[in-house]
């Protein structure tokens, strides 16, 4: 199963780069198989529990290890949805967003990417993804054309020395212990200075990547600068990956006393990207902007609960980490393409645009409004559900009162960015042109991953109690 | 009636005016006839089912339907006798402020928008009366918000914008405090369902400290909504939204939400005797007596109608909350029955505001001199309203403040005596110079904008027949107070069973 997995995106892809002019279709039918298989795989793991692989028939330590548990599972089933959704979105506009057609089997190879990095337990490899997913998502941004270019090329130099940092630590490790298996490094672990550095040096190369506070500057040019679609993958998933390694170097590796240390760091850096980013959230004048500057924001979210989770070891604050992440994925996919659908239609960048939008685009609007609730956390949305299971998380630890004050200081910027959008878009709309008329689809196809995030909080007993065991 | 449909009935009740809306969403300008009829029907259609819980609720019965959501916190619908006493309300106020509405926007735009997100406002009432822990009221007061948004900013006016800004501002504010409330109290002891007598009497010894906190955390939300004395701000400034929806949110939904959620959280989740232990009603009726001479004050030295009603409705309000923080059985009795009669008396208040406001296009109190002569009916139902918040027999008005008099004699509290005295002198003060100019005044040069809507009679139809309706309320429900199917014997009901649980 894992094998189709890899291969359909693979092959597509080839086929594409082959055939271009069927490329959507395959692009698309990759996906589907994928999401099927996906979904399989969760269903598989679900039952037997967690799997895992050794590549190639080699003995451990030598070889490869994947392992398929079931938050790596829910991640490439959301990962292959998202891609299914936003091809989708992108067949459907193709024609009037003149997209480029470097666009399927790039978006394609980002899925294998992400799909392996998800998958892998070994340092090296996840450097491989890594940097496959870093040169992919700068070629993607640089499909804008010319102005693109120069936060592409921000993003690739950046990209390239995160990658580099990132490498570094596993050179020292691999120096030291031998070894590049993530279970087998952990068992051979010493608290010394010199595993210290090869772990700060990696996660400031991963940071870079995820585009964590306070080295996120890159983010909101690039994902600003990209097509709708792209935007929405990239701020949807691509900056997940580095997060997730950075998870499993801090949770799996770490001594306890490494991971004392810099649990303040990484709450403090959370803490920091919810404020400025939300206040620059606030003052930009650009929709596009507005949308990145809160990836950078809710990124914050998945940063302090990363640090909180390593100064108190609560499976519940696990949870909401990658409650977070899966909220934030689904609501961020459907805010870039409805705002890319509306400022393709209304025509323009500013904020300005959206000035009536709930009478002349009402889906859009109505989609970016529904999203918007779960980056607020309004119930009953995913992003509820990971407040409620952070908050509660604190409280058994008996936090009283200064991160949960965090939290609600962090959900009014957010409701403040969020309704800055759509007070704009409840003023009286000026006259339309008499031929004016939106496309209906890819407003449906971005209030799909809309209603997905509210419907998420139904099943937030399932999610909790699986992701609470991978902790 | 087989149990197993009966168990869907409060379900059946939001859908039946959150379908309509949803399809309302949908229609083209134009199909105004499709509208209309799809906007009685929902209300019929709820109007019969909560007729047929009310009959199961009076005879003992509880509904219960329940969806697994969080861990320890179900959401939970749940029919029981104070649900349905707001149930009723709303439902009922929501057929006249609908009739209203659609003779008041006859021929403004978007109406399809404004009447998809009004049905939308009164599901999400419906689920918050009817709502059976506190996760599922959390949820639906968080909806209630984002579906009475648009309502206000309707008219799309730079005013209009901002009063919007700041209602979002108050109410979202107050519903992150009751986000945290809720969750630091299911902390604590989960989120079991609303029971007579409340569920925290066995940590109350081990977790004061907390449970205070969550208290307070959650009268801090809700105050919002039902403007509490320094969260008040955001009703007075959301006067600009049209007349129909003023009434709304005063009578109908928001403001009666915050109220009916500090009777719940003070009956249902902390109980009498959990509330003494922590000496929590003190501070929360003293609160609510500032509220109370604050918003009479306030409302004299108002000089447009609306404005001056809104500060009304401030002090009104709080008559509930004080009516409750007594914890004694008559003012429980006074505070619940006055949630239903402040709706009926206001909607009808601002059902004469707005029928001035679109006739004869006053808005100021000194242009309504005279206007008597010609709007006679509506002036009437305007002056029957104003003496029944005044106090004044046989009106409602008059059995609620017995009622919460009687509670504050029997609980010896002088101090609120004093306080419902003055309030009452306060309100007399505000309404009666309102009701003079009406009828004793002669009239001032022409109206400022005078439309005739009917040949025959003093306004739109659709604008009499409703207000008509609640007036004749007003009376009815002060006159057979004694008997069975009347709002006091319901709230008595109610005391009974909550004040019985041992």
């Amino acid at each position: 199963m894992i094998i189709v997995l890899l291969l359909v995106p693979l092959l597509s892809a080839l086929l594409m780069l082959l055939w271009p002019r069927i490329a959507p279709l395959l692009a698309l039918l990759s996906a589907a198989v994928s999401s099927l298989f996906a979904a399989k795989l969760l269903l598989q793991v679900n039952e037997q529990g967690t799997l895992q692989w050794l590549l190639a028939g080699w003995p451990t330590g030598l070889a490869i290890s994947w392992q398929a548990d079931s938050l790596s599972c829910l991640l490439i089933l959301l990962c292959s949805i998202l891609q299914l959704l936003v091809g989708f979105y992108a067949f459907a506009t193709r024609a009037r967003d003149q997209l480029s057609q470097g666009f399927w089997p790039l978006s394609t190879l980002l899925q294998l990417s992400l799909t392996v990095l998800w998958l892998s337990r070994d340092l090296f490899n996840l450097y491989v993804c890594l940097e496959l997913l870093g040169l992919v998502a700068v070629a993607l941004v640089s499909l804008s054309g010319g102005k693109a270019f120069k936060p592409a090329l921000n993003y690739l130099l950046l990209s390239l020395f995160g990658s580099l940092c990132y490498l570094l630590g596993v050179v020292l490790l691999y120096a030291v212990y031998g070894l590049l298996d993530i279970k087998g490094l952990a068992q051979a672990w010493q608290a010394d200075w010199l595993s210290s550095c090869a772990l700060l040096l990696m996660s400031l190369g991963l940071m870079l990547k995820a585009a964590l506070w306070p080295l996120h500057a890159w983010l909101p040019a690039a994902h600003a600068a990209a097509p709708a679609p792209v935007s929405a993958l990239l701020s949807a998933l691509v900056v997940k990956g580095p997060l997730f390694i950075l998870c499993l170097l801090w949770l799996q590796l770490a001594s306890v006393q490494q991971a004392q240390l810099v649990a303040p760091l990484f709450a403090g850096a959370g803490l920091a990207a919810l404020l400025f980013g939300g206040w620059s959230a606030l003052r930009t004048p650009f929709i596009k902007n507005l949308v990145a500057y809160s990836t950078v924001a809710q990124l914050g979210y998945a940063t302090l609960a990363l640090g909180l989770m390593l100064k108190f070891d609560q499976p519940l604050i696990f949870a909401a980490l990658w409650l977070f992440v899966l909220a934030h994925a689904l609501a961020k996919a459907a805010c870039f393409l409805a705002v890319g659908e509306m400022s393709a239609t209304l025509g323009g960048k500013r904020l300005t645009i959206v000035k009536g939008a709930s009478q002349t685009m009402p889906l859009a609007m109505f989609a970016f409004a529904v999203a918007g609730g779960s980056l607020i956390g309004l119930p009953p949305s995913g992003g509820f559900v990971a407040k409620w299971a952070l908050l509660q998380g604190l409280w058994l630890q008996g936090e009283l009162l200064l991160w949960p004050l965090a939290l609600v200081l962090a959900t009014l910027l957010s409701a403040a960015y969020v309704f800055r959008v759509v007070v704009v878009a409840f003023d009286r709309a000026d006259p339309v042109a008499p031929d004016f008329a939106p496309q209906l689809l890819p407003q449906w196809l971005a209030l799909l991953p809309a209603l997905a995030v509210w419907a998420m909080a139904m099943f937030s007993e399932p999610l909790l109690l699986l992701l609470r065991l991978e902790a | 009636m087989s149990p197993f449909w009966l168990s869907y009935l409060p379900v059946a009740i939001i859908l039946s005016s959150l379908l309509p809306g949803l399809i309302i969403f949908t229609l083209k300008e134009q199909q105004v006839k499709l509208r209309i009829s799809l906007n009685l029907l929902g209300v019929s259609v709820k109007l019969i089912l909560v007729l047929i819980m009310w009959q199961a609720v009076k005879a003992g019965d509880i509904f219960y339907f329940s969806l697994p959501f969080l861990p320890g916190a179900d959401l939970v619908l749940q029919g029981d006798a104070l649900s349905l006493l707001f149930v009723v309300l709303s439902s009922v106020l929501w057929l006249a402020t609908t009739i209203y509405a659609i003779g008041y926007l006859e021929n403004s735009p978007l109406r399809s928008r404004f009447f998809g997100y009004f049905s939308l406002c009164v599901s999400a009432t419906v689920g918050l009366a009817l709502s059976g822990n506190l996760v599922s009221f959390l949820l639906f007061y968080e909806l209630l918000t984002l579906a009475t948004f648009p309502l206000v900013v309707h008219r799309g006016t730079p005013q209009s914008l901002a009063a919007g800004r700041r209602y979002l501002a108050y109410t979202l504010s107050g519903g992150l405090l009751l986000l945290t409330g809720v969750a630091l109290l299911h902390s604590v002891v989960q989120s079991p369902q609303f029971i007579p007598g409340g569920y925290v009497s066995a940590v109350v010894s081990e977790h004061a400290m907390l449970l205070k906190l969550a208290f307070a955390l959650m009268i801090g939300g809700l105050g919002v909504k039902a403007a509490l004395l320094p969260l008040h701000g955001w009703l007075p400034q959301a006067m600009v939204a049209p007349a129909p929806v003023s009434a709304l949110l005063h009578a109908v939904a928001v403001v009666k939400a915050g109220a009916f959620g500090i009777i719940r959280l003070v009956y249902d989740v902390f109980g009498v005797d959990s509330m003494q232990q922590l000496q929590l009603a003190e501070p929360l009726m003293l609160l609510a007596a500032a509220t109370i001479l604050y918003g009479s004050w306030r409302a004299l030295a108002q000089q447009d109608i609306k404005r001056r009603l809104a500060y009304s409705t401030i002090s009104q309000v709080s008559y509930i909350t004080v009516g409750v923080a007594m914890l004694g059985p008559l003012a429980a009795v006074g505070g619940l029955v006055h949630l239903v009669h402040q709706g009926v008396m206001k909607i009808t208040l601002f059902f004469c505001a707005g029928n001035y406001a679109e006739t004869l296009g006053v808005h100021k109190i000194r242009e309504l001199n005279g206007a008597g002569r010609r709007m006679p009916l509506t002036s009437a139902a305007f002056t029957l309203a104003a003496l029944g918040m005044i106090g004044i027999p046989p009106s409602a008005g008059f059995i609620s403040k017995w009622y919460l008099g009687l509670g504050a004699v029997a609980t010896d509290n002088n101090l609120m005596l004093m306080v419902f005295v003055l309030s009452g002198l306060l309100n007399a003060g505000y309404f009666l110079p309102i009701v003079y100019r009406l009828w004793f005044l002669p009239q001032r040069g022409s109206w400022p904008q005078e439309q005739r809507l009917s040949a025959s009679l003093e306004t739109h139809w659709m604008l009499l027949l409703p207000m008509l309706f609640t007036a004749l309320l007003i009376i009815l429900m002060g006159l057979f107070a004694s008997t069975g199917v009347s709002p006091l014997s319901w709230a008595q009901l109610i005391v009974e069973r909550e004040f019985s649980y041992d």
